[in-house]
């Protein structure tokens, strides 16, 4: 499915000739989010990064990197990384249908919404290919520029009565190597299986991650310097 | 004057109403007398007795109503010396007396059959529910029963049916509420220690390898190698896992699982990590006791895969569900070490190499079915490369030791019940805890009650609970539903309530059809109430509420059951130390007596 909505993509009476010759599968891309609510004068930002290789992708922050591995049998495996105590939470794979879409991790938005949303225009070749986006549902309008032949967004906007959040791609790089390091940075921090958190009370690390819980697992997966989703929408009752 | 009426009602069949003729002129109505039967057990005469009522028929109508008695006299029979045939016929055809009769007969019968001179078992296996409190077994039986129809409570697991009973109190050294490693050390070995170390006793410090040297236990498992005895591990968790690590290693710290996970002065001062341990035990054994020669663990079968593997994607197993499977930063690849010693062994790690065991021919097993812990029993479909489940391979593993004609020392342990209950999940702790039930019924009917002895237990509990007032049959995953209604209860909030739930953890989730416990680490801790009215809280994916929010369900302290059953079973019983079980063990297969004399040779 994922491969035809992306093919009905690349046939798009937009499509581009120009071939872009980029190998998109190693990226490190630096993100801004702003956000800001109607009563709060000031907008609050924050960066992360984009981190992806052909199987895994991670989203950096400050303190916190969150990571997925698309494992043989595509499920989805998270990791946890804790930079500042250089430790990681394996998680296990989740069977659950649309809980986790690789796609919404490998390129910030999922290939099921894109494909919802209304194509407006496209500008640029090759490379450069901007397609924008738009979706209007409710009281929420999304836009999105998408750089197709890149699989990146290059911003998405949404836009609500009180609040509006913006992911604007700052640069770029697709530096195969410095890729491909950082991953094996992370893979040798001391990793605790899942399962084993509550057996290990007296580890001062997983002790913090019983009595405070972990954070937060948000719909966007960005987060702020302290770990916390920048905003959660989740409700339980 | 109406609870009068009715109790005249109730009392109805009773008896001799006698008219007393009046004629006094005055009044045109008569005096009467009724006489009723009081039964034994009745409010008024706990051992039966008579009522007579007087009074006058006011309205003429023949009958003495209850707004007519003037005068009620009560007379109570004398305490019975003896039950009177009548009273023993109503006791001998009510189903829960002629059950327990039917059960004090094969109770007898069934404790009278138990060896109780010491030496005698020539095999022993001792079944271990990690995490499986008295309540998890209650649920689990419960659940049980009503998946095969009936309403539950009165079902049995199999090891509720020994004839030996006890409880462990399960606390370490060190710590109130225990853990695996403290706890499994006390019953390998005979010798409660702190938590968190494998192995050793409480002179140790854990994290500090130096302190290992001389702390060193003997376990029941090292003690049956040395006597010529087959031996086995098998583990739905990972083998270096510190349940099944306690049997086989020494460790100042139950993580140090393979050498990636050490500190490098652990590693510098000599402390080997546990699963090279496993791999080495021979060797480690022979170098301990000057003399012994012994044959190395016989059965070995559980997860963990990536403690042996070298961190090398090369090495990955068809299983693998990493990018790179293997852990271990020394380069060793255990699982090739391993056959090398055991050229005659085989190495499997999947369900088909498992099914293609050739238990009578094969000398040695070695079984690492999973990169980290196996599957939950709920969950075993969705493994890559398919695993066996825990009574297969107890199965297997007995098919395999029973080789041995001196007899064998199994340990087999579930171990996901623990991780399920971390999570929160009642459905996979009580479908693991009924697969163990499988598990330990397949031991029982492989092995005979003459030369074999049996114990399930577990090291410690959970924070489970079976709570509100649940109808008989009520689903035990379900909510509250109370007795008489057919609507859930609703609690002082307004919202209903399930029967089983957690005082502390991740709280409430609900994943519909996920059958993988640990997908609620996902989520922050949900704690407190929410309206369950339209969810199916019977389903996999359900996590019950909690109380006090943790990021993982905790242990809890109160003592576990033992149940037992073979030669020296009638020594579970009251309440022990769990370190008390190793004792029973060594009784029952002379086990230090057998290796003292060997070592003395």
């Amino acid at each position: 499915m994922k491969l035809l909505i992306l093919s009905m993509l690349l046939l798009s009476p937009f499509a581009s000739a120009v071939e872009c010759k980029t190998d998109n599968q190693y990226v490190q891309a630096n993100y801004k989010v702003s956000e800001q609510t109607s009563h709060k004068l000031s907008a609050k930002e924050q960066l992360f990064t984009l981190w992806r290789t052909p199987r895994q992708v991670a989203q950096q922050s400050e303190q916190l990197v969150e990571l997925w591995q698309q494992l043989r049998n595509q499920q989805i495996r998270p990791i946890r990384y804790f930079t500042q105590a250089k430790r990681g939470i394996e998680y296990h794979p989740s069977e659950v249908k649309g809980q986790l879409d690789f796609s919404s991790k490998y390129q910030l938005i999922s290939d099921q919404l894109l494909a919802k949303m209304q194509l407006q225009s496209e500008q640029g070749d090759g490379c450069d290919t901007k397609q924008y986006y738009r979706l209007k549902k409710a009281d929420t309008v999304i836009e999105v520029v998408w750089l197709s032949n890149q699989q990146l967004v290059e911003s998405m906007q949404i836009q609500k009565a009180n609040y509006s959040r913006k992911i604007s791609l700052q640069s770029v790089s697709f530096n195969k190597q410095k890729v491909l390091e950082q991953f094996a940075r992370w893979d040798k921090y001391q990793t605790t299986d899942y399962a084993d958190i509550g057996d290990n009370e007296s580890d001062p690390f997983l002790a913090k991650m019983i009595n405070l819980g972990f954070v937060e697992h948000g719909a966007t997966g960005f987060y702020d310097t302290n770990g916390k989703t920048l905003k959660s929408n989740h409700h339980h009752h | 004057m109406a609870a009068n009426m009715k109790k005249l009602n109730l009392l109805s069949l009773a008896v001799v109403v006698a008219l007393t003729g009046c004629s006094d002129d005055d009044k045109d109505y008569k005096s009467l007398i009724v006489n009723n039967t009081l039964p034994v057990g009745s409010e008024q005469c706990v051992n039966g007795g008579t009522e007579k009522l007087e009074g006058e028929d006011t309205n003429r109508n023949g009958e003495l109503d209850a707004d007519e008695v003037l005068t009620t006299t009560v007379t109570c029979n004398d305490p019975a010396s003896s039950l009177t045939p009548q009273q023993l016929v109503n006791l001998s055809t009510n189903q829960w007396f002629k059950d327990a009769k039917v059960k004090m007969a094969t109770s007898q019968d069934n404790i009278e059959k138990i060896v109780k001179e010491s030496g005698k078992a020539k095999n022993i296996i001792l079944f271990v529910g990690d995490g499986m409190g008295v309540s998890t077994v209650t649920a689990a039986r419960i659940l049980a029963g009503q998946l095969e129809g009936k309403m539950g409570e009165e079902h049995l697991l199999s090891f509720d049916t020994m004839p030996f009973s006890g409880f462990s109190k399960t606390y370490n050294v060190d710590a109130q509420t225990p853990d695996s490693a403290g706890t499994m050390t006390a019953m390998a070995s005979g010798v409660k220690t702190d938590v968190g170390v494998i192995g050793v006793d409480e002179d140790i410090e854990r994290g500090d390898c130096s302190t290992v040297a001389g702390n060193e236990l003997v376990t029941a498992t090292e003690l049956a190698e040395i006597n010529g005895l087959a031996t086995g591990i098998v583990s739905t968790a990972r083998i270096t896992h510190a349940t099944p690590a306690a049997t086989y290693a020494k460790s100042a710290d139950r993580n140090w699982e393979d050498v990636s996970d050490m500190p490098e002065d652990a590693v510098t001062g000599g402390c080997e990590d546990i699963a090279s341990q496993l791999v080495n035990f021979e060797a480690n054994l022979e170098a301990r006791f000057a003399g012994v020669d012994v044959d190395g663990l016989e059965v070995v079968m559980g997860g963990g895969r990536r403690h042996f593997l070298p961190k090398d994607a090369a090495f990955n197993s068809s299983d693998a569900m990493s990018a790179v499977e293997g852990d271990r930063t020394d380069e060793r690849d255990l699982t090739a070490e391993w056959q090398a010693k055991y050229p005659e062994g085989q190495y499997v790690m999947d369900q088909a190499g498992f099914n293609n065991l050739d238990t009578e021919s094969v000398s040695q097993v070695f079984g690492l079915f999973n990169e980290s812990h196996m599957q939950y029993e709920a969950d075993r479909a969705n493994d890559i490369a398919g695993e066996p489940s825990l009574s297969e391979m107890t199965s297997k593993a007995i098919d395999v030791l029973d080789n041995n004609d001196k007899g064998f020392f199994l340990t087999v342990e579930s171990g996901r019940i623990d991780h399920a209950h971390h999570a929160g999940n009642a459905y996979n702790a009580l479908n693991d805890t009924i697969e163990l039930s499988k598990a330990v019924q397949v031991a029982m009917d492989k092995t005979s009650i003459e030369d074999t002895l049996i114990i399930v237990t577990a090291d410690h509990s959970h924070v489970f609970t079976i709570a509100g007032y649940p109808k008989r049959g009520n689903p035990i995953l379900g909510k509250v539903v109370a007795v008489g209604k057919t609507e859930p209860s609703m609690a002082a909030d307004g919202m209903p309530y399930t029967t089983v739930g957690y005082t502390n953890g991740l709280g409430y989730r609900d994943l519909g059809d996920e059958t993988n416990a640990d997908a609620s680490y996902l989520e922050g801790p949900a704690v407190g109430r929410f309206d369950l009215t339209s969810v199916d809280t019977m389903s996999p994916g359900f996590h019950q509420e909690a109380t006090v929010p943790l990021g993982s369900e905790t242990h809890a302290g109160e003592d576990v059951g033992v149940y037992a059953i073979g030669p020296g079973a009638h020594l579970v019983t009251g309440t022990n130390e769990q370190s008390f079980l190793f004792h029973v063990m060594d009784y029952a297969g002379d086990l230090v007596k057998n290796a003292d004399a060997k070592l003395a040779k």
